[in-house]
């Protein structure tokens, strides 16, 4: 009786010994709360930030933005590029023991076209007429026309492949996530925290290298910078430059400045005099110090000159055509008739301080120019209905966010869709026959043209792609950020 | 009408006109506004506010499972506010134009001055980072409760102690003070069972007005200690124009000022017996 007493004793030690050693969860830090975990249902960057842990797509890109194989081991396209046919990794599981099968890719796409579904992402899905399931491991999309985005699209966090069990059975994705990804969904206190544990089925073998995976909600920035220092948070990435030294100095953390593929931008309202007169957009753009904004309001960052993020395989470099030159400014506006008598408004989204910061230098230049800009701040759901959707605008600053293909970012530009009216048929056919066109290289010719004469138009002043300074704990090592959909990739993530 | 849209917030920026009109159709806001707004009336009066347009949850989930945070925040933030106010308000007035009333109303003024999310991130910084005895973030127990009522409680105070104090002078200047004083009781009856009891009648009434809008949320203590409040939630709604979510977050915060107004009311007749009825 008392050995068996002993013995447990001596087992409950030990179990607790271990216990205890258990390494801390790898604690990250998320500005807000995301909407929903549905990865079909919602827009928000914060959402696939943490669902990037949770499911897996078809596809995905790598850490140079090529897009190679996930979910799928290999993928074939027909010669008319009609038919794309997906071969599907053997022995993947979902978190809830069902085996990946060609029926769930196919109830993941099908989900998120239905109409009454109503994804935000649906179009980009539009290509495809029907998905065929021949077998277990094939997944086989019959296009209506040639779409090379497709690719992108099935790469991207909305493209992420549910069980079609729970699919059927109307589940609460939007709660209670469950994929095939590396961690596991355990709990969502709303605007608390997301904990995710580790899969130990996942079909990259051996990896995670962690088993707890903490997002914590911390809207205060003051407050992350303190958590990162007292080592209770080992991960940020939307750190400030002006915090940069207090956290330098406190040792305890690694500073990374990766180039984000955000495109930064004064965008102008080309359907409305006097930014309809192509001699006032370009007197704008010489009076604008494009270095000083990036480096004041956006933390530093490259130049662009036209529209394409610094850094993408399609960028090129236009930034030569209008350096800045206030006098070149001067003597446009002054050819154009344009004084202090016209009055000019540049709407800013409110609740982003840095576009607030950035509109306020491009106010000051353009004031020494002789340009008369006042500045409106409104919220952002009036942003997107005033000045995205209506253009009752004349400036405004904002940022593009980076895509996986061209197509994401150019698409409908030359056109009246876009919010900068900027109507150009050309450069619109260029940008259409672009996404029809088949490999990068000939791609890159129809974009090169499209970007030239949007570089030459100026529908914006390219301001520039940012640097993004994302600070982790000096025991994180192997984090890895896409550059492109900004999200976190703690696959190859180790804790010292 | 508040500008904006919830199916362009919810779209993002990169939606095309198709998938923006599908999303109108799916949460409603196709239809004309009095069918949204009868429809919506006829659920309330069934006690179904509908489900939170960005989320997809049920408003009532949503309210309910924050409600127990915020009421615990209003009630250790008021029971703060009421221990620094009450005695410091009541020394103030028995002893008027004294060094400690002069300290009292020092304190009140810096309380109103200082803006609650810079007393946060002070006491953070102080409390959670300095001296690790609380928690920097996250919420769950009591401790991550303390700093966040202590900030919400120090601004409250610095208006009741105010309130307290020009209450007890007026209470102690009237006749039945004099009377009182006149038939023989000392000043500690006087001052303490007579003045007090009716001096506290409308810092009563103000507390319980204050304690209302606490349950709404306070939404700047919130963010600054990452607290999972109402206000955070009735905020965010708000931002993304998510109109169940506001809509039954203005009959929740309603219901709860009238529950406290009455209560209130039914602490008046307890403190003064003349407003007892029958």
């Amino acid at each position: 009786m008392r050995r068996t007493f002993l013995l447990a004793l001596a087992a409950g030690l030990l179990i607790a010994g271990l216990a205890g050693a258990a390494p801390k969860p790898l604690t990250w830090a998320l500005s807000g709360n995301p909407d929903s975990l549905d990865p079909q249902k919602t827009a928000g960057t914060l959402t696939f930030q943490t669902v990037r842990s949770l499911y897996d797509t078809l596809v995905e890109p790598d850490a140079k933005g090529q897009i190679v194989g996930a979910l799928a081991e290999r993928w074939q396209t027909s010669a008319d590029n009609l038919t794309w046919t997906f071969t599907l990794r053997k022995g993947v599981k979902f978190h809830n023991g069902d085996a990946l099968t060609s029926a769930d890719v196919r109830a993941s796409f099908e989900r998120i076209k239905n109409k009454e579904f109503a994804s935000p992402k649906a179009s980009e899905y539009a290509a495809i007429t029907s998905i065929e399931t021949p077998d277990p491991s094939t997944v086989v999309f019959k296009l209506a026309k040639p779409f090379s985005p497709l690719l992108a699209a099935l790469a991207s966090g909305w493209g992420a492949i549910l069980p079609k069990s729970l699919i059927d059975s109307g589940h609460d994705f939007s709660s209670k996530p469950v994929g095939t990804g590396p961690f596991v969904f355990k709990e969502w206190v709303r605007d608390n925290r997301i904990v995710l544990a580790k899969n130990p089925d996942y079909w990259l073998k051996g990896l995670p290298k962690f088993d707890s995976l903490i997002f914590q909600i911390i809207p205060e920035r003051a407050v992350q910078v303190q958590g990162l220092i007292a080592g209770q948070i080992d991960g940020s990435d939307i750190i400030d430059q002006e915090d940069v030294p207090m956290l330098e100095a406190s040792g305890k953390v690694n500073i990374d400045r990766p180039l984000t593929a955000q495109i930064f931008v004064l965008a102008m309202n080309c359907s409305k005099p006097p930014l309809n007169d192509l001699r006032v957009r370009q007197a704008v753009n010489h009076a604008i110090d494009k270095q000083a904004v990036l480096d004041v309001a956006y933390g530093g960052g490259k130049p662009v000159g036209t529209f394409m993020n610094y850094g993408n395989a399609y960028y090129r470099d236009f930034t030569s055509l209008y350096p800045y030159d206030p006098a070149k400014a001067r003597s446009l506006l002054a050819q154009a008739g344009v004084g202090k008598d016209t009055v000019l408004e540049m709407v800013l989204p409110a609740n982003y301080p840095p576009h607030v910061k950035a509109g306020e230098m491009y106010q000051e230049m353009l004031s020494k120019v002789g340009l008369n800009v006042q500045i409106k701040l409104v919220d952002w759901p009036t942003w997107l209905k005033d000045v995205y959707t209506a253009a009752k605008y004349d400036f405004t600053a904002i940022a593009h966010t980076g895509k996986l293909d061209p197509d994401g970012t150019l698409s409908g530009y030359g056109t009246e869709k876009r919010y900068v009216r900027w109507i150009n048929a050309t450069a619109a056919d260029y940008i259409a026959k672009g996404a029809g066109a088949v490999g990068e290289e000939n791609r890159k010719k129809l974009y090169d043209q499209a970007m030239m004469i949007m570089a030459r138009e100026v529908p914006f002043v390219f301001t520039g792609t940012s640097y993004r300074r994302v600070v982790t704990n000096k025991r994180v090592k192997g984090f890895r950020m896409d550059p492109i959909l900004d999200t976190y990739d703690f696959r190859h993530t180790e804790l010292q | 009408m508040v500008p904006g849209d919830p199916a362009l917030v919810i779209a993002g920026v990169d939606a095309t006109a198709e998938d923006i009109a599908a999303i109108r159709a799916r949460i409603g806001t196709d239809r004309p506004l009095p069918a949204q707004y009868l429809d919506w009336l006829w659920r309330v009066v069934r006690f179904d506010f509908g489900t939170s347009l960005t989320s997809g949850q049920p408003v009532t989930a949503l309210i309910f499972e924050r409600f127990g945070l915020t009421l615990s925040l209003a009630l250790l933030g008021m029971l703060i506010s009421l221990v620094v106010a009450l005695p410091i308000g009541v020394v103030s007035a028995v002893r008027r134009w004294s060094f400690w009333d002069y300290l009292g109303m020092g304190f009140s003024q810096a309380g109103m001055a200082v803006p609650s999310f810079w007393l946060g991130i002070l006491l953070l910084l102080a409390l959670a980072v300095k001296i690790p005895l609380f928690p920097l973030f996250g919420s769950g127990s009591l401790r991550h409760l303390v700093l966040p009522a202590v900030a919400l409680g120090i601004a409250r105070a610095a208006v009741l102690l105010r309130l307290t104090r020009a209450s007890m002078v007026e209470e102690l200047s009237k006749e039945y003070v004099i009377t009182a004083r006149a038939k023989g009781l000392t000043e500690r009856m006087v001052k303490y069972k007579h003045a007090l009891r009716n001096g506290l009648l409308p810092v009563v009434t103000i507390a319980g007005i204050q304690l209302g809008y606490m349950l709404g949320g306070a939404i700047i203590i919130e963010q600054v200690f990452s607290l999972p409040g109402l206000g955070r939630l009735f905020l965010f709604g708000v931002y993304q124009r998510d109109f169940p979510l506001i809509q039954g977050g203005v009959v929740f915060v309603a219901f709860a000022f009238s529950l406290i107004n009455f209560l209130v009311d039914i602490l008046y007749s307890v403190l003064n017996p003349r407003i007892r009825v029958g």
